[in-house]
């Protein structure tokens, strides 16, 4: 057998472009990408087969950053994006990146459906509760009281949301939080977030050293998680409810919902619509 | 007595600033201390900088 047919083996570096990241030194995102790229070789995808689409945002640089298809997209799109492409290829294997505000402010309803919809998608979310790449504003998932934004002087007041739980309600069918102090960890959840049918949700709490500079500490706040995974989507809300947030390293709950298959008869043509609106 | 930055570096860039001996440079796939210069901050700080900074505990003593 010719020795040029034997499949080539992919390492991490393969999925990584030539771009050097402009991310501020000891961002976590620098580890979520190194996850990612330790995933995909992990699993020997073939970088023409992979896409990764974002929004905007720090951690929606990611795209220009990885050698496989990516689009870097419109502002709190990036699922919808994703949705679409899924759909029309079902043989990538799509992976949508972001963070708190991309993903759950901007981008907050397409979030739901997103869930709901349940198409096979990994959504890594870099969660640092601000909005970095603005210069520190509140986000979604920013505590009430914190004061670090001229904006919000006395801390803007507004309880943070959760995303887990609303995913869970919303219908994802797998969801997981890491740390991006342990990327090894973290590429290990984003393969089992691959392998598993469906939309997956991934929370990587990941420190902006820039504008929260008190999250540094996270990597010594953190624990794992000591609890197993469960396909009972009640006992993991009520898991997710009660606890601090720095519960990571676990996958928490996986369902066994069917992933989004599009209508296999291509739906209806447009005339047969427009024939619905005729006056 | 010296550091080395190990596989689970994930070149972020923290920690060559961080070094009073100029010791950290950028490397592929890991960013690389040269032993030469390495002190562990010895007569600079009390802790070793890089290790304090590190995001991910990449950077750890020398295997003899």
């Amino acid at each position: 057998m010719d020795a040029c047919a034997k499949q080539r083996e992919y390492s991490a570096k393969d999925y990584k472009s030539d771009v050097k990241p402009i991310w501020c030194p000891g961002c976590g995102d620098f580890s979520v990408l190194a996850a990612i790229t330790r995933a995909l070789a992990s699993m020997q995808l073939a970088p023409e087969n992979v896409a990764v689409v974002s929004g905007i945002g720090c951690s929606s640089r990611i795209p220009a950053y990885t050698s496989v298809y990516g689009f870097h997209g419109v502002h709190g799109r990036a699922l919808p994006v994703a949705t679409g492409l899924k759909i029309a290829r079902p043989d990538l294997t799509v992976l949508v990146t972001g963070g708190d505000g991309d993903g759950f402010s901007i981008g907050g309803n397409h979030f739901l459906h997103a869930c709901r919809r349940n198409v096979d998608l990994t959504y890594i979310v870099m969660d640092n509760q601000v909005y970095g790449m603005t210069k520190g504003q509140a986000s979604p998932t920013t505590a009430p009281d914190w004061e670090g934004s001229k904006l919000t002087p006395e801390g803007s007041g507004v309880n943070p949301f959760h995303p887990l739980v609303v995913a869970l309600a919303a219908g994802a069918n797998f969801i997981a939080r890491c740390s991006s102090s342990d990327p090894n960890n973290v590429a290990d959840i984003i393969t089992q977030a691959i392998r598993h049918p469906g939309f997956s949700l991934v929370q990587v709490l990941s420190p902006c050293v820039t504008f929260r500079p008190e999250q540094q500490e996270w990597k010594h706040i953190v624990r794992t998680a000591v609890v197993d995974v469960t396909d009972d989507a009640a006992r993991a809300a009520r898991r997710l409810m009660t606890d601090d947030g720095f519960n990571v390293g676990k996958v928490l709950y996986k369902g066994s919902r069917p992933a989004y298959q599009p209508e296999p008869k291509g739906g209806v043509a447009v005339a047969e619509l427009e024939a619905d609106f005729a006056l | 007595m010296a550091l080395q930055i190990n596989e689970d570096c994930i070149s972020c860039d923290v920690c060559v600033a961080e070094c009073p001996n100029e010791a950290i440079a950028e490397g592929d796939p890991a960013f690389v201390i040269d032993p030469a210069k390495c002190t562990e901050c010895k007569g600079h700080y009390d802790t070793p900088q890089c290790q304090d900074v590190c995001p991910v505990d990449a950077i750890v003593p020398l295997a003899a």
